[in-house]
């Protein structure tokens, strides 16, 4: 009952923004989601991630991690690895994962130093919980703009930045979300706030960007949070000592790293 | 009294105003009742709330999510293992929170949706056993292999031999509806074939039970009145005072669910019991009215009708009244339940009480008022009377009840031993709130739990809520090993099916990281490893699976016990077996704690016990106090109650010796001792003593207060027994309960109030024990009319 409704409503939106502000512009919704997935991130990057999971009882996990990443644009590979310094009892505990542009499915990796293993683990699904948190791989930006339409709903001041509304629905349709709403910075491509919404068109999932700034001229997200508004649960990831000038070499993105430790 | 007595008589005068009067709040009552007449079937809602056990248990289920669930089980003739089953199996997995709403999404447990952990060639997966079913032979056969490696479904949601699948779903807190469980077996039978399909679980057994009792007393209620209301015209000889019974039950019991209706008290399943308590004492009334009026007639046959309704009210006002308020109040202390329904059955069985009374007080004069006199049918008159005269003497030579009064010693023997061995009996009163023992043996409901229970873990489950004192506890190898130790040792009893907890997710992942050796199938030996292998079960799979395990502190602990059986005897004895790992536990800083809805029905069902044996206990204090205040002797007071405590004890005895087990329904019923007790001890008090003022010796008064109060008890059990048997041929096995009861209650209070007491009070009498005492207290008004 509810679904007619809100297309209509979606449907004049569009054609409001269609007629009005927008008709002279050239920029399609796909353009600013390209725009934003393929915003420069640096080709080495440096950074202690703190996440922090509070449940709908008010109890947290701490987490905090060390993560390193290389980016070759031209053989189309990301790697990264993380290494747990808290809580005590996974410390040095590692994961890599290799993850690919061309479609290839990602690749991971776990060491657990109790058991002085690395074991492969299956990639999953891109909607699956990263580390358990209300994050999914899709959520930290691992999701490609081709896998949704994507429309400019309007263009408004968020947070005192000029931003485009971008509502983008997924093509697949076993996707658990029918569209979401992405809140994002003219001309930075960087997105402040993003909403998610069901397949009966209730808002189940928001995410907040507290503290975006520049660091060596690249952007860093410091300070986010995701809030399951059904689950009643946030996870909040704090980014700290962001680096981009280190030089990382690929040998750190290896299995035997995994097991010797953060580099010094 | 006078005053009361001129009142009624006024009132006579106004038939039609009164009878208009009864009409419309009878019909105002009917009208309420149509109108809120919905039967409250939560059995969460007969929990005390705020109890601790309750809370506690409340708050564990909201923290792991534990909650009621309906069992689909799905059986092939030779093996599930075949592409169209594994689709059924699918497709039930997908379809039921999208088709039922009651149904929680993300709440299925299946093959289809199950984690299989599991160590391949190249790492760790974890991966559902299968999303499309396979039609392979050798793909099947690879399904089949893989389920019969993991443990953590093998026997759980598929049966070992392979012939039967198991689907979970949860319902969410009081969804479950008669429609939902229609629609839900009308979903099953579509898919049948060459499957059977069975639907289990507690929400069903409990939602028919509380369902299908009402129902069942309902189509066997008319069947009682009917019944009754021919022994009353049998035995009444009376098409009037007949009718005049049933309009007093009827709007009596009318009144207690309108005044429910009224003040929006919802209608609980035990509250069936209150047309049988009001039908009962209802009755009684009717029938001494009946009984004192046809006396009067007999003894001065030209009465007048206004000396007639005099006479009856002044006989019968004072004892009518102190049974009402009596009983009454014995059923107020019933508030004194923790059990909310209790205390409101108890209030409401009063008020209907109350009202039976002055409907008796009211319409038998009404009567006489209007259509005069009772008539005889006997031509002359005068012969008649004679004849009644002659018979009452003839009667009275023969002594009635002698055979009892003369063998006081026999007659106390007797009443001694019976009330010896339904002592023994009391003490094997068992406490089993069993729902499914409720069903008849052949009943779809037992067979598809006997089904689910053969081949799977079982269909009810116990929560055991493990607490530490500091956080991250559950990491530890010690107390992962004695949490495993205890888990496995119990799961031994034959009646526990299976179990679940931290640590077999801990054992798996163990076993998985090595290659699935059997020698590494334990939980992992140090604290760090199990921090490790929870992380790296996040990282790879569905954490909400570990949430029903663990809480986020890793502090506390859910072990489920899947039982198969639901009786509360059983699971306190699985509850006792665990409490001996108390102090190991304890010596680790954890507390073991229970919940889940198996254990709240063990504890509201030792509260029941508490409460029912608490205000059974109150009320005779009460009444007691009562007799004692009215007769103004403690003696009669105390002597007054022997009805009262021989019905009790021979109910509870009898339900011990019988196997009976004490439910909400049979625990209500031993309040009838209260009610019919009281009622036959006053009259028998009330009638001897009167007797006995207006100059009759002391055995000829207890002859002439056996022939006259002792008829009208006779008749009263006679025709509430002979009502209350029809219940003996119900389909549902807790009304036959119900109606063996009633009618044993009734006989006993009756056997009582014409043996031990009367006997009781002739002895006393016999020592001047009774007659001084009442000397005292009489009022000239009294005696005056006694002696007319």
């Amino acid at each position: 009952m509810k679904k007619p409704g809100i297309l209509l409503f979606a449907l004049i939106l569009a054609s409001a923004a269609a007629a009005g502000t927008l008709a002279a512009r050239t920029l399609t919704g796909m353009e600013v989601m390209e725009h934003v997935y393929t915003r420069p991130t640096g080709d080495t990057m440096y950074a202690e991630l703190i996440m922090t999971i509070t449940n709908s009882r008010g109890s947290t996990r701490d987490r905090s991690i060390t993560q390193y990443r290389i980016s070759d644009d031209a053989a189309g590979i990301e790697k990264k690895i993380m290494f747990f310094t808290a809580p005590a009892d996974v410390r040095n505990t590692s994961f890599l994962s290799w993850s690919y542009t061309d479609g290839r499915s990602n690749e991971q990796w776990m060491y657990l130093p109790a058991l002085r293993r690395v074991k492969r683990i299956a990639a999953g699904n891109t909607s699956d919980s990263f580390m358990g948190s209300d994050f999914t791989y899709d959520d930290m930006g691992e999701r490609h703009p081709s896998e949704d339409t994507h429309i400019i709903l309007r263009e408004e001041l968020y947070e005192g930045s000029n931003c485009i509304v971008v509502e983008s629905r997924p093509k697949d349709s076993s996707c658990p979300y029918s569209r979401t709403l992405s809140w994002v910075v003219k001309d930075e491509w960087i997105g402040l706030k993003k909403e998610y919404y069901d397949d009966s068109g209730k808002l189940v999932k928001t995410l907040n960007i507290d503290d975006a700034k520049r660091v060596d001229g690249y952007w860093v997200i410091g300070d986010m949070t995701m809030s399951d508004l059904q689950k009643k649960s946030t996870t909040r990831i704090r980014m700290e000592n962001v680096n981009f000038s280190r030089s990382l070499d690929d040998s750190l993105f290896t299995e035997r790293q995994m097991k010797i430790g953060p580099p010094r | 009294m006078q005053r009361i007595i001129i009142w009624i008589t006024w009132i006579t005068k106004k038939p039609v105003l009164v009878l208009t009067a009864i009409l419309l709040l009878t019909t105002a009552f009917v009208l309420v009742i149509a109108e809120n007449a919905s039967l409250e079937t939560d059995l969460e809602a007969y929990m005390p709330s705020t109890h601790p056990a309750f809370i506690f248990s409340d708050d564990a289920e909201e923290l792991f999510g534990i909650e009621d669930s309906i069992l689909i089980a799905i059986s092939h003739p030779e093996t599930i293992y075949n592409e169209e089953t594994l689709a059924k199996i699918a497709r039930i997995s997908t379809e039921l929170p999208e088709r039922f709403e009651e149904i929680e999404a993300g709440s299925i447990t299946s093959l289809h949706t199950a984690d299989n952990i599991t160590s391949s060639d190249w790492g760790l997966e974890v991966e559902p056993f299968y999303t499309n079913a396979p039609s392979k032979e050798t793909e099947l056969q690879e399904l089949r292999k893989k389920v019969e490696s993991n443990e953590m479904v093998y026997g759980r949601t598929v049966s070992t031999d392979g012939t039967a699948a198991l689907i979970l779903a949860e319902l969410g807190e009081g969804s479950f509806s008669e429609t939902f469980y229609n629609d839900l077996k009308a979903y099953a039978a579509e898919l049948e074939g060459p499957e059977t399909i069975y639907i289990a679980g507690q929400p069903v057994v409990e939602g028919e039970l509380a369902r299908l009792g009402p129902r069942d007393m309902m189509l066997m209620a008319p069947i009682v009145l009917v019944l009754m209301t021919i022994i009353l015209l049998l035995l009444l000889r009376s098409i009037r005072d007949t009718i005049i019974n049933l309009i007093i039950v009827l709007i009596g019991t009318a009144a207690a669910f309108g005044l429910m209706g009224i003040l929006k008290v919802p209608i609980y399943a035990v509250d069936t019991m209150i047309p049988v308590m009001l039908i009962a004492i209802g009755v009684a009334y009717g029938i001494h009215m009946h009984n004192a009026i046809h006396h009067l007639v007999r003894e001065e046959p030209r009465i007048t009708k206004q000396q007639l309704i005099e006479k009856t009210l002044q006989a019968m006002i004072r004892p009518v009244s102190m049974a009402a308020v009596t009983t009454a109040i014995g059923f107020t202390a019933l508030i004194t339940s923790q059990i909310l329904p209790v205390r409101y059955f108890g209030l409401f069985a009063a008020l209907g009480v109350i009202v039976e009374m002055i409907l008796a007080l009211i319409l038998f004069p009404l009567a006489i008022q209007v259509l005069g006199p009772p008539k005889k049918t006997h031509e002359k008159e005068d012969e008649y009377l004679d004849e009644v005269t002659k018979k009452d003497q003839q009667l009275m030579q023969r002594r009635p009840g002698r055979r009892i009064l003369d063998h006081p010693i026999i007659v106390g023997t007797l009443a001694a031993l019976i009330t010896a061995a339904a002592l023994v009996g009391s003490s094997k009163v068992w406490i089993d709130t069993s729902f499914l023992a409720n069903f008849q043996k052949d009943s779809d409901i037992v067979r598809t739990d006997t089904f689910v229970n053969t081949y799977f873990g079982g269909t009810s489950a116990l929560n055991v809520i493990l607490t530490a004192d500091k956080n991250d506890r559950f990491k530890d190898p010690e107390v992962l090993t004695l949490l495993d130790t205890m888990q496995k040792t119990i799961t031994e009893a034959p009646v526990v099916g299976g179990s679940f907890s931290l640590a077999d997710f801990m054992r798996r992942m163990n076993s998985v990281m090595h290659e699935e050796q059997e020698e590494w199938n334990t939980v992992p030996e140090s604290r760090e490893l199990a921090a490790q292998y929870l992380l790296l079960y996040e990282m790879s799979g569905d954490p909400e699976t570990l949430n029903r395990v663990i809480d986020y502190d890793y502090r506390t602990a859910n072990l489920t016990f899947q039982l198969k059986s639901d009786s509360s005897a059983v699971m306190q004895t699985i509850i006792n077996d665990i409490k001996t790992y108390t102090e190991e536990f304890a010596n680790l800083g954890i507390t073991i704690q229970f919940a889940g809805g198996g254990y709240k029905a063990l504890v509201f069902a030792d509260l029941l016990m508490e409460g029912q044996i608490a205000s059974l206990a109150l009320s005779f204090v009460i009444v007691a106090l009562l007799l004692t205040l009215l007769f103004r002797s403690i003696l009669i007071g105390i002597v007054g109650t022997i009805p009262i405590a021989v019905t009790a004890v021979v109910n509870f005895g009898t339900m011990g010796l019988l196997g009976i087990p004490l439910s909400s329904a049979t625990a209500l019923i031993s309040s009838i001792a209260i009610g019919i007790g009281v009622d036959y001890a006053i009259h028998l008090i009330e009638h001897y003593r009167i007797r006995r003022l207006e100059g009759y010796a002391i055995q000829d008064a207890a002859h002439e207060t056996l022939i006259h109060t002792g008829r009208a008890i006779l008749y009263n059990a006679a025709a509430v027994m002979g009502g209350f048997a029809v219940l003996l041929f119900s389909v549902f096995p807790p009304n036959r309960q119900v109606g063996g009861l009633i009618a044993l209650n009734m006989a006993v209070s009756a056997a009582g109030t014409l043996t031990v007491l009367m006997l009781v009070i002739t002895a006393l009498d016999k020592r001047g024990r009774f007659l001084k005492i009442t000397k005292d207290y009489l009022d000239p008004e009294n005696l005056e009319i006694s002696k007319t």
